[in-house]
């Protein structure tokens, strides 16, 4: 496998962000073939899942940027993927998000996604940021809300049966009130005292 | 900055070359052409077709080979691709070739996958190469004769059905791949 030696690495407080490798691969296509998928275009078999792990590949070099796999900073173990998609058919720039299934509910979506949104936003200088969410998909429509987004019901969809939910601006997205609010709840997961109860939540 | 690590390959009339931006559109004309590309795998729309070419940039980048874009040495056009394709669920490395619009009958898939051949035998140490023709594709079937493949058996392909898989002659049985003769003869 030939690495990207220009994928920037991201750390947070407990994760780190890298480029897909093939290493990564067995988790991603675990994912893809369970129910957790269905939202994403799944289940997929095994042919349909490597060329979408290729095509998570290839949208690096064409687009120069694209999904981080999410690692634990401690044991180096997957726990999904989240950052920039925006293939030919997209209307806008995407910030998207994949936990694997047995890893929900420990605020790692949370975490990788806020951080890959600053990162497109201070270093990449991206203006705008959308995501594409089915709206049976309560748990992705929910962390969107936790990360400022609100619903535009006036963007353009991929196909029709999608719902645009719109990022906070860079200004908005860098203010404290929001910053701190995401940055709290972050701190609450990684404080064993406070860990939310009660929602299977991302 | 090239968008994989393949290597730039040459023949009397062509240069083999990794995929680049100015390949895309072309790619993506060729997927859309639902006859053209029947026995390769149209794409349903642009979004599907854009991903192919995404996704074989990353077949690069997993393997270390994939398809080459086969670029014409006189006139700088993309003329189609060739190479070795090996997804998962693949029944084994495939050698593949397309040609596009406006470049078939002009022996350019022979030369094309003939040095695509040649590269996976000497420099990837590949010992054998399929590959997988749709029935009915009878210029496909043509050419993977004149290269020196013979039918072997049908099988279920997990992408295109029922398929037929054609084996290539070894290494060390195969020409060079440059057309012996220099002419330029169409291939079906």
């Amino acid at each position: 496998m030939t690495t990207y030696p220009d994928i920037p690495v991201i750390e947070t407080r407990r994760l780190v962000l890298r480029g897909p490798e093939v290493g990564d691969y067995p988790d991603f296509k675990a994912t893809f073939a369970s129910y957790r998928s269905r939202f994403m275009g799944g289940p997929l078999n095994g042919y349909e899942a490597w060329m979408l792990y290729a095509a998570e590949i290839g949208h690096w070099a064409v687009r120069g940027f694209g999904m981080w796999m999410i690692h634990d900073k401690e044991t180096d173990e997957t726990y999904g993927m989240a950052g920039g998609w925006f293939p030919a058919k997209w209307p806008e720039r995407e910030i998207a998000w994949i936990i694997w299934p047995d890893k929900a509910g420990k605020g790692y979506a949370l975490e990788a996604t806020h951080a890959v949104r600053r990162h497109f936003y201070e270093r990449q200088g991206w203006e705008a940021a959308v995501s594409y969410i089915d709206p049976k998909n309560l748990d992705s429509i929910r962390l969107a809300e936790r990360l400022g987004c609100t619903k535009d019901h006036d963007a353009a969809t991929i196909d029709g049966s999608d719902a645009v939910y719109r990022h906070p601006a860079p200004s908005a997205a860098a203010s404290g009130q929001l910053r701190d609010g995401i940055e709290l709840e972050i701190d609450h997961y990684c404080d064993p005292m406070f860990k939310p109860k009660g929602m299977p939540i991302d | 900055m090239t968008l994989t690590q393949a290597p730039e390959l040459e023949t009397p009339r062509l240069i083999l070359r990794g995929p680049e931006p100015q390949d895309i559109e072309p790619m993506i004309e060729f997927l859309l052409d639902k006859d053209r590309a029947g026995g390769f795998g149209a794409a349903a729309n642009r979004g599907e077709a854009w991903r192919w070419f995404v996704l074989n940039v990353g077949h690069w980048h997993i393997h270390g080979y994939g398809y080459f874009t086969i670029e014409m040495k006189d006139t700088g056009k993309t003329a189609g691709i060739t190479g070795i394709w090996n997804p998962e669920g693949w029944p084994e490395p495939e050698l593949g070739w397309v040609v596009f619009d406006g470049f078939e009958g002009k022996g350019i898939a022979y030369e094309a996958a003939a040095r695509a051949r040649r590269y996976a035998y000497e420099d990837l140490s590949f010992d054998t190469l399929t590959s997988n023709i749709v029935p009915g594709n009878s210029r496909s079937i043509a050419l993977a004769e004149r290269l020196g493949a013979s039918f072997e058996r049908e099988y279920e392909n997990i992408h295109m059905g029922h398929d037929l898989l054609y084996r290539h002659p070894g290494p060390d049985t195969t020409p060079d791949g440059d057309d012996d003769d220099g002419s330029v003869e169409a291939y079906a």
